[in-house]
């Protein structure tokens, strides 16, 4: 079964909102990057901000095969309070909203779920991935992997609506970040900071990028 | 059984059809009787909801703009998470009749997933060209009612509204359809009515929310409005919250 919610997880027609995101990368390619700097953009993103978001993500997958709800949202004030930027934090409560509404109907026997939902006022994504990854039995590395997978897909797949490449050239960029991210995934399962002392991501451009898209009159992402 | 929630009723249809002015239209003429919310689905940004906004038909609170990532149609039918979202924010401030989800334009292939709208109208228009509703889609044969707007100027494009008519008739069977103009008729009285009658009958438990369409029977997803009558039990009207 785990297989199968790796699969169904990773799968960019899993209806949870990411379509509507850019991952950073139109406010980005408004301040000038171009396609030669994708690769780089890629790497540095799932490095700097990935990388401590999964971190946090994995430790919400154990609380929630402890069944632990207060330290659910324990976690949810942690991952708040590394998202200083007003719109990120928006837009992360909403896709963690999204991502357990879906998950809530393809997956109702999996009742911690349900209970996170319920008891979560915040829902920010990285939490709420870790516990729907956790509720559909996908161990640490899975569940990593799967993290930074759609970091950087939702990049790849905003790259060729925003930027003159191709679709196909898009992915080669996605499966080029392999050595990357399978290196960032075994270092975030072998990490175990306690929850106060998780990395926070350190992005400042990213993040104020951010509050200036939220502003931009036309733009075609959220963020 | 009397519905928990306020029906939603779905508006597509092709860039440049009416959509946001029939929508503002709507709101002018059954605000005073039903309490409407709106949810915008736009290309960039919130333009729609600016324009409804700016056109003072609702309560700034009651118009919301789904983000959708230049995939309207994504956002009302592959991945509905966003507009179901919009759509519990705005019946969680407010007791609402009715919630009108309006599409980002888009082609011929949209419709709404019928997990978003209990039913839903497509509005196409005459200068859009003639032989629109013999091309066919599903929001051309599938959607309750198809609006084709923009009757006052078929004259000046060159469209026959007979050709119209009889393609529309034969794509659709029995599904109603409606001529409109929004210039003679700023009130959009025939397509109001039909909203007015959408409400009737879902408060009155005869058009189920389609969410809770449970029964077999009635697995023909974004169909049911055509006029007959039920005198059996439908699946539950829920809430989702």
């Amino acid at each position: 079964m785990a297989r199968l919610s790796l699969l169904l997880l990773s799968d960019g027609r899993f209806p949870a909102g990411g379509y509507a995101h850019s991952g950073g990368l139109e406010p980005a390619v408004a301040d000038g990057l171009d396609v030669a700097d994708l690769p780089r953009f890629l790497r540095d993103r799932l490095a700097a901000v990935a990388r401590p978001e999964c971190m946090l993500m994995l430790q919400a997958a154990r609380a929630a095969r402890a069944g632990d709800l207060d330290a659910l949202r324990r976690l949810d004030a942690e991952s708040e309070a590394r998202t200083p930027s007003p719109p990120l934090r928006t837009a992360s409560r909403r896709l963690g909203a999204q991502l357990l509404r879906t998950a809530c109907t393809v997956w109702p026997q999996q009742a911690l779920i349900a209970a996170y939902r319920a008891a979560s006022a915040a829902t920010p994504r990285p939490v709420a991935f870790g516990v729907v990854a956790a509720a559909t039995g996908l161990d640490d590395l899975d569940a990593a992997q799967a993290y930074l997978y759609e970091e950087a897909a939702t990049l790849s797949g905003a790259a060729a609506r925003l930027l003159p490449i191709d679709a196909a050239d898009a992915l080669r960029l996605l499966a080029d970040t392999e050595p990357t991210l399978i290196g960032l995934a075994e270092e975030v399962v072998s990490s175990r900071h306690p929850p106060a002392e998780l990395p926070s991501a350190f992005a400042p451009c990213h993040e104020l990028r951010s509050l200036a898209h939220s502003g931009r009159e036309g733009r075609l992402f959220a963020t | 059984m009397r519905p928990e929630r306020a029906l939603r009723i779905g508006i597509g249809g092709p860039v440049g059809s009416g959509k946001s002015t029939l929508v503002a239209a709507l709101c002018r003429t059954l605000r005073d009787e039903l309490r409407i919310a709106v949810v915008t689905n736009d290309i960039y940004t919130s333009e729609d909801a600016a324009f409804l906004r700016r056109e003072g038909v609702l309560p700034e609170g009651r118009i919301t703009a789904v983000e959708t990532g230049c995939c309207p149609h994504t956002a009302i039918r592959d991945d509905i998470t966003a507009n179901l979202e919009a759509v519990a924010e705005l019946e969680q401030a407010d007791d609402l009749d009715l919630i009108l989800v309006e599409s980002g334009g888009d082609n011929l292939t949209a419709i709404f997933s019928p997990a978003l709208a209990d039913v839903q109208m497509f509005v196409i228009d005459v200068a859009g060209g003639d032989d629109i509703p013999r091309k066919g889609g599903p929001g051309i044969t599938r959607s309750d009612l198809l609006v084709i707007n923009k009757q006052d100027l078929a004259p000046y494009v060159g469209s026959s509204l007979e050709r119209m008519r009889a393609d529309a008739t034969a794509r659709r069977r029995d599904r109603p359809f409606q001529f409109l103009s929004l210039t003679a008729d700023p009130t959009a009285a025939p397509v109001a009515d039909w909203v007015r009658a959408q409400v009737g009958l879902y408060k009155a438990g005869r058009l189920p929310a389609a969410d809770a369409r449970d029964e077999p029977a009635h697995a023909h997803p974004g169909s049911h409005a055509h006029p007959h009558d039920h005198d059996h039990a439908h699946g539950r009207a829920s809430v989702d919250s």
